[in-house]
């Protein structure tokens, strides 16, 4: 069990900055995830961690120890991949046994911990069978017991959930985390599916063209969004097209289809910059929620309205832009038409302003 | 409902011919060798096992037999050993030169076998390192024609591998030469057993390129019985033959018998 520390990590390909100027640390016994669309980089970062892509620059630091140079099988790192990587010719004691035979453990040790290890992952009586008699969550199951068995110092996961059907995935997703916080294991989890990381982590790196865009606890990640980028990546935003009209208070002025609006702000901008007021569709009140004085208010129009069983979506036009607002499907909360007129409304701490992209 | 096969009649009737015309040549020389003529004639005059009795007392056959069993396990070691380590540069490579070698690797079985066996010879002879006539001259020629049968087998099943797999093993403590034995080596074999069968097959029924490389002291059997049938018309060479079909047949079966269970074992 150990720390993580990666420092000015880059990797390039040829002319392409796959990974660019990564510095990162994960405390010991955390859960990290870096969030990202495919090509991002993080794949990359992961295989560098474990040693299969040498960085171009930089230092990969696990326990305070330099491991940037050291062959994966020196790293004592466990790694499970998205098609799990079984060896299809040993069977699943064989496989679990693997790294312990490699370490050369006494055969009666061996046997030992192999039992253990599917007893912990709830394989118990499944040593005997192959890759091609076990299901997609099974084998996800031996990859991690395989892992495990020799005690690695981190545990890095590789998307282990995208091969897996919906429903199956979100058992696997709390199962994850539960063997995690019991073992304390410094976790790195990539993935692109934003429900997996704001469930399952401590933090999060939200990761974009080779370079963390944020970093932090999953709360921060969706309220206080670093960047455009950020907030439209993970869950749902309204972005604004507005002007920056200097600080208010605590908060900044935004000038928006007319009308001076204050939100959080969370980067310098220059005075009369261009910026986009972002509120998520959740934070948008109308009618009477909207009525309270502290709140922002705006004139809009419904032009559409979508039923979701919980949820009821609304578009709405405000001026020349377009907003969408979500409320609860609840018997006391009334429901608009389109073409109806509506006061909309959101407490201006929960609206940010962002610099244009 | 008499058919229910799903493959049209047509085409079993055609694979069927193809079967007959294939197979009535080794029927022949099966015949041919139990004749209890004097002549290598057909149909035989009467059936008798006495040729395949003289196979074995032969001067000529026996050692060349023997020669071309030698020269084909010693051509099929090679060639495997280096076939397999083409088809995983060929494979995972990503140099520029790799195209143009996978052409140049593939470029002995497409050259007619005449061109290449005079190419080699007056290579040989150019070279002056006392190749030409000699074993390791003609086990060079050979390696040559078999290793494109082992590169293609073994290619074919390294093209679904999975590397993960053997990242998996390196990050489990497996040095890079351990994790190739552990597990790519296992996972692979079945192409490497196929390629090696063909390996065999082809290095000891090669005529074409042997002609020109082999020495009148230095016979494989096929030269043998080329040679024999232009001078004396005898069953012999049938029986030699018989021989020969025999040991390609139980080698087919043997290897595909085994590479077949590999297959089943890996598959769902």
């Amino acid at each position: 069990m150990s720390d993580i520390r990666l420092d000015q990590l880059t990797h390039s390909y040829g002319e392409t900055r796959a990974v660019d100027n990564v510095s990162l640390s994960i405390a010991e016994g955390e859960f990290y995830s870096l969030l990202g669309p495919s090509g991002c980089g993080k794949s990359t970062t992961l295989r560098m961690i474990a040693g299969f892509v040498t960085p171009t620059s930089g230092r990969i630091l696990i326990g305070g120890g330099d491991v940037t140079r050291l062959p994966p099988e020196r790293r004592d790192i466990g790694i499970v991949f998205q098609n799990y990587a079984i060896f299809p010719h040993m069977s699943v004691a064989e496989n679990i046994a693997f790294g312990l035979r490699l370490r050369k453990v006494p055969r009666a040790e061996i046997d030992t911990a192999v039992e253990g290890a599917l007893a912990q992952v709830g394989l118990s009586g499944f040593g005997d069978r192959y890759q091609r008699n076990l299901s997609g969550g099974q084998q996800q199951r031996v990859a991690l017991a395989r892992v495990l068995v020799t005690k690695p110092r981190i545990l890095l996961l590789d998307e282990p959930l995208s091969a897996l059907d919906k429903a199956l995935r979100e058992e696997m997703k709390f199962w994850i985390k539960d063997l995690q916080q019991t073992l304390g294991i410094t976790t790195i989890y990539v993935t692109h599916d934003q429900d997996e990381a704001l469930t399952m982590s401590d933090r999060i790196g939200v990761m974009r063209a080779g370079r963390i865009e944020q970093s932090g606890t999953p709360r921060e990640i969706y309220e206080e969004p670093a960047s455009l980028f950020v907030t439209t990546f993970i869950g749902q935003s309204n972005v604004l097209d507005a002007t920056y009209a200097g600080a208010e208070g605590p908060r900044a002025a935004a000038m928006v289809e007319g009308r001076a609006l204050s939100a959080e702000l969370s980067h310098a901008l220059p005075r009369g910059s261009a910026a986009k007021l972002v509120i998520r569709p959740e934070n948008v009140l109308m009618g009477p929620e909207a009525a309270d004085r502290n709140l922002t208010q705006l004139p809009a129009t419904v032009i559409g309205e979508s039923y979701q069983g919980a949820m009821v979506r609304y578009r709405l036009r405000l001026g020349s832009q377009e907003l969408v607002a979500e409320r609860q499907n609840q018997a006391h909360l009334a429901r608009w038409r389109p073409g109806e007129t509506v006061t909309v409304g959101w407490d201006p701490g929960r609206a940010r302003l962002l610099p244009a992209d | 409902m008499g058919d229910t096969s799903p493959i049209p009649l047509t085409f079993r009737l055609v694979s069927g011919v193809a079967l007959v015309i294939l197979l009535t040549p080794v029927l022949i020389v099966v015949l041919s060798g139990l004749n209890s003529g004097e002549y290598l004639t057909f149909p035989p005059q009467g059936l008798s096992l006495k040729w395949v009795a003289g196979f074995f007392t032969s001067p000529i056959f026996l050692p060349a037999f023997l020669f071309s069993f030698g020269l084909a396990t010693v051509t099929t070691i090679i060639s495997t050993i280096l076939g397999t380590m083409a088809a995983i540069f060929l494979t995972r490579s990503r140099s520029r030169a790799r195209e143009v070698l996978r052409g140049l690797f593939i470029l002995p079985v497409v050259l007619p076998g005449v061109v290449l066996g005079l190419a080699l010879y007056v290579f040989f002879a150019w070279t002056k390192l006392g190749l030409a006539g000699s074993f390791p001259g003609l086990l060079i020629g050979h390696v040559l024609v078999t290793m494109p049968f082992v590169i293609a087998t073994v290619t074919a099943s390294l093209v679904d591998f999975d590397l993960s797999v053997e990242d998996a093993a390196r990050s489990l403590g497996a040095t890079p030469l351990q994790a190739f034995t552990k597990v790519t080596l296992p996972i692979i074999q079945p192409g490497i057993s196929a390629g090696t069968i063909f390996a065999f097959i082809v290095s000891f029924g090669q005529f074409e390129l042997t002609l020109f490389l082999a020495t009148p002291d230095m016979q494989p059997l096929p030269i043998a019985m080329y040679t024999s049938l232009r001078y004396a018309f005898e069953p012999t060479a049938a029986a030699a033959g018989i021989f020969a079909i025999c040991l390609v047949t139980i080698s087919t079966l043997v290897t595909s018998r085994l590479v077949n269970l590999k297959k089943l074992l890996r598959r769902r």
